[in-house]
């Protein structure tokens, strides 16, 4: 009887894999990545290094002392405090401060990142002496950078949350031409409150800089608005920028958007990085999305793959998205240490990125 | 069997999907009716092929939203079209989805892709759009006497409606009347079976697969 390793499937079942079933898995991710973002495949040598790294028979693994990177923490101390969001959480009793403070001296996060709690750009208006509040005593108290997360989040100014028509449904129903205009219409808005939250809310109360998050989320519109209201937050604040993606490739609501020459529908990870770059912003979030009717070793392959191309065309620190969905792990509240160590060796090793 | 020249008509069909080129694609119909073609195997295997293949570029983000629904358009119109000419043969509806995005989720890009891909292929397909109640849900499907209710949820703390309709279908009695697909990115094959869903999609083009599995069950 073969041998078998413990895996994961992407939705995080276990799996008993043979050495063979996973070489195999690992060869057809990492050429669907190459295929998805035109790039070349992983080497065999890289092939075999991340074969290792699911051969390892511990339940944990970790990267070496030499490639230790900065680790922050998405949406900061919510994981501790919260219990009902829809990041799951532990339902601590503390408030937010105390969390972030835990997270630093407790947790090692690096950096942090506070926000409303609903994160959405277009709801931090009435939230934003709240936030500030929170902000200034995280500031006061903590030593390591701390950077609010923002969604930029286009869909949020469709009806009947925000005054414009939905683009998608517009489009959907055939009404190409003016769902193209709702949506010219609502990236404007998008920027506008993007600068506003930037000059109006964060800069004054001193924040180390500003995470605009999940970038993307509602297609190429979203990702135009993001980088153009970037540019003006550079050119007008002292706030670093970070801007992290909502999927690995930039969806086409709209499709015939471009920014510095390039369109934006369609860039993978590789071409996104330098459409940020190019926006002034400081820091770059990959994200690599998994499939979870595909095993880890197939989903971390594909990650790798794609992740390891962003890093070596970027001008900027490039940081990966890990969490449930993506970054090669399991779709699960509650990911599986085993799988969540072996990602995190194997795109630190692999990749030369710059944080997680 | 397919003769080369029928294998050209039918691949100039699927090109015409794919490029969304009217004079070609009603170019090609008249071609294809002259030479005897069936129109069903014209929809089969040259208009849903196209179609298919620009699934795929979508999914592979080769190609965008407006292009899609052009696409759709123009093979929804040429189906039209080769219908009047199928007599008894005439494809009818395969069937009737009641679709929507989940109470307190207002994610409905992926909602909106699956709707174009089911509607193209030829179900009927109810919008009700997103932050729907489970209970409209259930109402809009006696109304319209649906075949499958499909649901989108983009978050974990909303993926739970999906449990709830299933667990009120149990309580009407009527689980066995209406099939349940469900998705959306924090759903998986295991959530579908602990909550007694009948399928998973894991994106739109498989959403289609997946209704028609649950209409041949």
């Amino acid at each position: 009887m073969a041998t078998t390793y413990h895996q994961r499937m992407g939705d995080a079942r276990p799996v008993e894999m043979t050495k063979e079933e996973i070489i195999y898995d690992i060869d057809e991710g990492s050429k669907l990545a190459a295929e998805m973002g035109r790039i070349p495949e992983l080497t065999d040598d890289e092939k075999d290094h991340l074969l290792d790294i699911f051969l390892i028979p511990d339940k944990m693994v970790s990267v070496s002392q030499e490639n230790r990177v900065i680790l922050s923490a998405d949406v900061g101390g919510m994981g501790l405090f919260g219990n009902y969001g829809e990041y799951g959480g532990v339902g601590i009793p503390m408030d937010y401060t105390t969390a972030n403070l835990v997270m630093e001296r407790g947790f090692a996060a690096d950096y942090h990142l506070v926000s409303n709690l609903n994160l959405m750009n277009k709801d931090l208006k009435p939230a934003a002496t709240q936030l500030q509040q929170s902000l200034e005593d995280t500031l006061m108290r903590t030593i390591s950078p701390v950077e609010p997360l923002i969604v930029p989040n286009l869909g949020n100014y469709y009806k009947p949350e925000g005054p414009y028509d939905n683009a998608g449904d517009l489009i959907s129903n055939g009404e190409i031409e003016k769902g193209l205009a709702a949506y010219e219409d609502a990236m404007v808005a998008v920027e506008k409150d993007l600068l506003w939250s930037a000059q109006a809310v964060l800069d004054p109360i001193g924040t180390d800089g500003l995470n605009l998050d999940t970038t993307a989320a509602a297609g190429d519109g979203d990702f135009l608005a993001t980088l153009k209201a970037t540019e003006q937050i550079k050119k007008t604040t002292r706030l670093s920028a970070y801007i992290g993606m909502a999927n690995e490739f930039v969806l086409g609501i709209h499709g015939g958007l471009e920014y510095n020459g390039e369109r934006l529908a369609g860039q993978y990870p590789h071409e996104q990085v330098k459409s940020v770059a190019k926006a002034g912003a400081d820091m770059f979030g990959c994200v690599v999305n998994i499939k979870t009717k595909k095993s880890t070793p197939w989903n971390l392959a594909k990650t790798v793959t794609l992740l390891k191309r962003c890093v070596e065309d970027a001008d900027i620190p490039v940081h990966v998205n890990m969490g449930m969905g993506v970054g090669g792990i399991p779709m699960v509240e509650i990911p599986p240490i085993d799988a969540v160590t072996r990602c995190v060796k194997a795109t630190v090793e692999m990749t030369g990125v710059d944080g997680i | 069997m397919t003769n080369s020249n029928d294998a050209a008509i039918l691949k100039d069909l699927s090109d015409a999907v794919i490029n969304t080129d009217k004079t070609l694609l009603e170019t090609t119909i008249k071609n294809g009716l002259d030479a005897g073609i069936e129109p069903l195997e014209m929809i089969e295997n040259g208009l849903s092929r196209g179609m298919q293949e620009v699934g795929m570029e979508f999914e592979m983000g080769r190609r965008f939203l407006p292009q899609l629904m052009m696409s759709a358009n123009l093979m929804t119109d040429a189906v039209k079209e080769l219908q009047e000419y199928m007599g008894n043969e005439k494809a009818d509806k395969i069937g009737t989805i009641v679709l929507g995005v989940v109470e307190g989720d207002v994610h409905d890009i992926g909602k909106n892709i699956v709707k174009i891909f089911l509607s193209v292929n030829g179900f009927e397909v109810i919008d009700l759009g997103r932050d729907v109640l489970i209970t409209t849900f259930i109402t809009k499907a006696k109304e319209v006497n649906a075949d499958i209710i499909a649901t989108s949820a983009l978050m974990t703390s909303t993926m739970v409606a999906q449990k709830s309709l299933e667990e009120m279908l149990k309580e009407q009695g009527l689980k066995n009347k209406y099939r349940t697909l469900i998705g959306g990115a924090p759903c998986t094959e295991h959530w579908a079976e602990k909550i007694g869903a009948d399928a998973y999609a894991e994106d739109a083009a498989s959403a289609y697969g997946k209704a028609l599995e649950l209409m041949n069950k």
